[in-house]
């Protein structure tokens, strides 16, 4: 078991310092510095001592270690957005109201979409699967922007009875949250339906009937207990993506979080900023990837540790 | 005992009808038909198609014609099927030529996807060992980023445009072919029909080519038509944010965007490119899901 985690979490390791290099090098392939677009062109003497104190002057990858160094101390630099706080205090700041909205869309759709999707594998083809599945199709292939649109629709527009955008007051959370609940109330829908589907068709479940079990024990001691695994196991991931904000929720909503302050980094070529974003959030999925493959690895005994986990 | 002898010597008897030979194609075919959900949005997807193609017979006026500017942002009428949008353009010719972009990104990032995919998925199955390990390293690579944050940061260094979207698309696209394609491809290698291939002497291309191809053809067109969708999704989501196709050129994700402006006194401007955009992507979806229960029925559901 040690063996497999200081395994996957070496080869983590290696797959974010690549991701780092290559956004890296992403941020240098822009064209333009930061001394081209001045209105009074800097004589070029000037020029070549700032790009030396700032250290722009090294070769890159020296110029890489510097940064990399500096974000093991989380010092991501200064935004050039507002210039009076560092990156990682914005990004402290901005990352409240996705964390709010997101971690509450989550903590409301995965318990509904894991209910609808029991209850649907249970009843199997009755209105209430037929329900299900439709609703894990629309969730899981409708995008976010289109449901925000329709929920500002019916319940601001037509409804009038929520405020259609903001931040602030708890009644204009409503609609963004719903927005936010709706992925992962899809995706365990779905999981939720086919891994219970699953558990039910094994050859054990049989065996407990012939032993006279109720359904309702073999159910919630068995049944369920089996199908969980995949449902722990896709919930760090899911709860990275959305709880670090989504660009569309967020733009539709005009929420301050933190895809919209990556749209605006980008809109504004906010380099420090977008680069600690994508950094941190490409840290933060791989953490969750290796903290539920060990998860996955612990919960199932009967899984190889030799081979890789897929 | 009589009856046994005379039917030994003389009379043949009638074997019992063999049941007719139906190829595993037949069985595809069969699964896909009974999925009426799979067979309604692939007539769906059918008509979106001929529309799209036929763009110009279906709407009198072009996608950028202001010939309406008096009726400028008028609701839907017998004459405006679906009302005119803020420029004074008919928004149902909007609609329909914005099928155009969508669609056609949407199949052209697919052939991208599987023209990376295809070959590297083989050769990783194939070959396995260190060009397998390799290549699944890539994929882990690019499931770590977040796709949509790294499609925005490309296409805003590549300034948009509809080739940069498929390329992007294609770029976010390809490990899932690759996957596919690289898991049948594992579970063929071995077979016996394979060894006798490589005892004959055949070369790895050969076999990749003659044989293991040939025996994934479902993975593929499985892989193939679920990229559609994702890459429709990621043009309107781009679009959407005003980096993706540029006006005047007609997209939906730009339709919506615009339409989010006027959406509390002109709601046709929100809801047609809203729905027609639902309705295509879930159509491609359920297409590509019916399409892989109909080829591998032990995937049903996943």
């Amino acid at each position: 078991m040690l063996n497999f985690i200081a395994r996957r979490t070496a080869s983590m390791l290696v797959t974010f310092i690549v991701v780092s290099i290559v956004i890296f090098l992403m941020m240098h392939s822009i064209p333009g510095g930061p001394f081209d677009g001045l209105e009074m062109p800097l004589p070029d003497d000037i020029k070549s001592k700032l790009m030396a104190q700032l250290g722009l002057d090294k070769p890159l990858w020296e110029q890489y270690l510097r940064y990399m160094w500096g974000v093991t101390h989380f010092d991501f630099g200064v935004p050039y957005q507002s210039p009076g706080e560092t990156v990682m205090g914005l990004i402290l700041h901005a990352w409240v109201p996705s964390l709010i909205l997101g971690g509450s869309g989550l903590l409301i759709g995965a318990p509904l979409g894991i209910l609808l999707g029991m209850t649907a594998a249970l009843r199997r083809n009755s209105w209430l699967d037929y329900v299900a599945s439709a609703v894990s199709t629309l969730g899981l292939t409708v995008p976010v922007f289109v449901i925000s649109t329709l929920l500002i629709l019916v319940f601001a527009v037509w409804l009038k009875w929520t405020p259609a955008s903001g931040w602030g007051e708890p009644k204009r959370w409503i609609l963004p949250i719903m927005a936010y609940a709706a992925v992962p109330l899809a995706t365990y829908a779905r999981y939720a339906r086919s891994s219970v589907l699953d558990a039910l068709n094994k050859p054990f479940v049989t065996v407990l009937r012939a032993k006279g079990l109720s359904e309702r024990r073999i159910l919630f001691q068995h049944v369920l207990r089996n199908a969980a695994i995949p449902m722990v196991t896709i919930f760090l991931p899911m709860f990275v993506g959305i709880a670090t904000g989504s660009i569309f929720v967020e733009a539709m909503f005009r929420v301050p979080g933190l895809g919209a302050y990556f749209v605006s980094s980008i809109d504004k070529r906010d380099y420090p900023l977008e680069m600690a974003l994508m950094l941190l959030i490409s840290a933060m999925f791989c953490i969750s990837y290796l903290v539920s493959d060990i998860l996955y690895a612990l919960l199932n005994p009967r899984i190889r540790l030799d081979g890789d986990v897929e | 005992m009589t009856e046994l002898s005379q039917s030994q010597s003389g009379v043949r008897i009638e074997a019992p009808d063999a049941p007719p030979q139906r190829s595993p194609l037949y069985f595809t075919w069969r699964r896909f038909t009974a999925n009426k959900a799979a067979v309604a949005s692939g007539i769906v997807l059918l008509v979106l198609i001929l529309m799209a193609i036929f763009a110009p017979f279906i709407t009198a006026s072009g996608p950028n014609d202001q010939t309406f500017l008096t009726a400028r942002l008028a609701f839907p009428s017998a004459q405006h099927w679906f009302g005119v949008d803020d420029l004074g353009r008919d928004f149902f010719s909007r609609i329909v030529y914005g099928a155009r972009v969508s669609l056609g990104i949407g199949l052209s990032a697919a052939c991208f996807s599987l023209l990376i995919g295809l070959p590297l998925g083989a050769m990783a199955g194939y070959l396995g060992g260190r060009f397998d390990w390799v290549t699944m390293r890539i994929v882990e690579l690019f499931s770590v980023v977040p796709p949509l944050l790294a499609a925005l940061l490309l296409a805003t260094v590549t300034h948009g445009g509809l080739w940069a979207i498929v390329l992007i698309a294609a770029l976010f696209g390809w490990k899932d072919v690759c996957i596919l394609v690289r898991a049948q491809v594992k579970s063929f290698r071995e077979k016996e029909f394979i060894r006798a291939a490589r005892a004959l002497g055949a070369s790895p291309w050969h076999i990749i080519w003659r044989h293991l191809i040939p025996n994934s053809v479902s993975p593929i067109i499985v892989g193939f038509v679920l990229a559609i969708p994702l890459a429709m999704m990621l043009e309107a989501s781009l679009s959407f944010l005003g980096i993706g196709v540029q006006p005047p050129t007609p997209s939906w994700g730009q339709m919506i965007n615009v339409g989010m402006n006027f959406m509390f006194f002109y709601w046709h401007m929100a809801v047609f490119p809203t729905a027609a955009l639902a309705v295509t992507i879930l159509a491609a979806s359920l297409l590509g899901d019916g399409l892989r229960d109909a080829f591998d029925p032990t995937l049903k559901g996943r």
